[in-house]
């Protein structure tokens, strides 16, 4: 191939590979936990996680100690924090100005914001089996304390309640980095999206009974509540609610935040 | 080598860049002048596709740099020292740097050798580093991957006189092996030390270009700047040969060429004790072209 500018000294470029796209995710997964920040926030997540299953394994009734309600209570707890760890993956480009050097070793953007989803899911899953992990040694300080825990693990449950919610935390993690580009307002907007809002929504149906059954559809948190409660089976509509209120708050802002990626111009 | 042909870069009606060409050779350094503000920075952003051009397009030995396949190891870029994330060691740094292009970790040493940056040193976080340890860091990044051409701006801000040296030799000897160098600075000294060719950007225009000879070339005012044991009687001398002559600090401003002056003095007997070009240098006219663009006005004569 020889380029149509005759330029007098040509640099030749065929022998070059592009940077295969495995190197870039696992360089990404790398700068994920290579700063003080990323490592000690991904400590914190798992030792919170401990925390919490260790209270919860002496002080919940003994009935109520199964492998299965360690490992929903775990997930619940990453699930508030593992998207805050893709939002500084994606952010400190902007906000530590690393993107100056990210998108020059590798100027087509696109194929960042594919390692980083790729960094991002491989990131959740290595929490998420640690999580696991941590769930086994509830459930034995559970046993300890006098229980004796049931250890199947209901399938609707492990793919429902803990995989599949903690892949939507992780992907609004990412549209609401990508929007902002900014680390703390992010983690504002998270917390607000994730927190606040629920909240709002549950005070408004409180009032209106037309407003709870609108709420669902509109709401992302609430349209996912059957996903780690009850049977962790949602019925069709529920599913469709999921559908409906996750094109609002997850595709469209996923949508808009990876062509604000695209374009913006890194200072 | 670095062809840049008619870049516009405008931000809404501002031009940051107007209408800019010129072309870096391999083998030689190419500086980059221009007071703050002036557009190198911005020049710089669109070589490496940080920044769309709005006109115009500059290709590096043929391509466009988006097309260039793992371009860290044909180009090596150094934009800004501290953009790199303060929480991340300089070796972390290095080390995902070359993760990225594939290159083994044994090249983060070499680097880290070349720049001088010692084991301690490399161990630390950015954000406890000086200027000039981050600048080093940033060349050192640079150079991972080997590249041919090199695009560096402000390399020697924050360097010591002792860093500054060491960086003018190693780009000097980084051309001399055929390396194209493009580098920025509003100082210049640093400058006219190192770069071959020079390029004077004022207000995103350019303003000159050429080597350091042809530039001076272009100050056709011959003066002299001369002193003697009788400056009453030199005047008096250079006056009837035609020749005005100004009192200027202890001495004299005279125009016309030392020569002239010293054939004068010695048909007048007057004992000179310093004669020599007053021509204004690089600094004057430097000053004088990107005169529009500079924020601070100097009065006449204030500068010594």
């Amino acid at each position: 191939m020889s380029t149509t500018a005759a330029a007098p000294v040509p640099i030749d470029v065929n022998g070059t590979e592009q940077v295969p796209m495995s190197r870039l995710a696992a360089v990404e997964f790398r700068k994920a936990l290579d700063t003080r920040a990323g490592r000690w926030f991904a400590g914190s997540i798992l030792g919170l996680c401990l925390v919490v299953l260790t209270i919860y394994a002496f002080a919940a009734p003994d009935s109520d100690k199964d492998y299965e309600d360690f490992l929903s209570i775990g997930g619940g707890v990453l699930g508030y924090f593992l998207p805050i760890l893709v939002i500084m993956l994606v952010t400190s480009e902007a906000s530590q100005r690393t993107g100056l050097v990210t998108f020059s070793l590798e100027p087509r953007r696109s194929r960042i914001v594919l390692a980083k989803f790729i960094a991002g899911v491989g990131l959740a899953a290595t929490v998420m089996v640690l999580a696991a992990v941590v769930a086994v040694v509830g459930t034995v300080f559970g046993q300890l304390s006098g229980a004796s825990p049931e250890w199947t693990v209901d399938g609707n449950l492990a793919f429902n309640g803990f995989v599949l919610a903690n892949l939507i935390g992780i992907f609004v993690g990412f549209a609401i980095a990508m929007l902002l580009m900014n680390t703390p307002a992010a983690i504002v907007g998270y917390f607000a999206y994730s927190l606040i809002l629920p909240i709002a929504v549950g005070f408004l149906g409180f009032l209106s009974d037309g407003f709870e059954k609108v709420a669902p559809w509109i709401e992302f948190n609430t349209a996912q509540e059957p996903l780690f409660t009850g049977d962790y089976q949602p019925t069709g509509e529920e599913w469709a609610q999921i559908a409906v209120a996750g094109t609002i708050w997850l595709i469209i802002p996923l949508v808009l935040g990876i062509q604000r990626l695209l374009r913006i111009e890194f200072k | 080598m670095i062809t840049v042909e008619g870049l516009t870069k405008a931000y809404g009606g501002f031009k940051a860049v107007d209408d800019i060409s010129f072309v870096c050779q391999p083998g030689r350094v190419t500086g980059f002048l221009g007071p703050n503000g002036a557009g190198k920075t911005t020049t710089m952003r669109v070589m490496v596709g940080l920044t769309p051009p709005t006109h115009g397009r500059v290709t590096i030995g043929g391509h466009l740099y988006r097309d260039i396949p793992n371009p860290g190891r044909h180009i090596g870029v150094l934009l800004d020292a501290s953009a790199q994330h303060a929480g991340r060691t300089g070796r972390e740094i290095l080390s995902i740097g070359a993760k990225t292009m594939g290159l083994p970790e044994s090249r983060v040493d070499e680097m880290l050798a070349l720049v001088s940056l010692n084991d301690t040193e490399a161990r630390r976080r950015l954000g406890n580093y000086s200027l000039g340890m981050q600048q080093r860091l940033g060349i050192a990044h640079a150079l991972l991957g080997d590249p041919s051409v090199l695009i560096l701006d402000e390399p020697a801000n924050g360097l010591d006189p002792a860093g500054i040296r060491w960086m003018r030799t190693l780009l000097k000897g980084y051309a001399d092996r055929g390396g194209t160098v493009f580098l920025s600075s509003h100082l210049l000294h640093e400058v006219e030390l190192i770069a071959d060719e020079m390029i004077l950007i004022g207000n995103g225009r350019i303003v000159a270009q050429g080597d350091k000879t042809s530039l001076l070339a272009m100050d056709t005012n011959v003066s002299s700047l001369v002193m003697s044991l009788d400056n009453a009687r030199l005047i008096t001398a250079l006056e009837q040969k035609g020749y005005t002559a100004a009192p200027e600090g202890e001495g004299l401003r005279v125009n016309c060429a030392p020569a002239d002056v010293g054939r004068v003095a010695l048909e007048a007997q007057v004992v000179l004790t310093d004669l020599r070009s007053g021509a204004a240098g690089l600094e004057d006219l430097f000053l004088e072209l990107t005169s529009d663009s500079q924020r601070d006005v100097l009065t006449e004569g204030a500068t010594a």
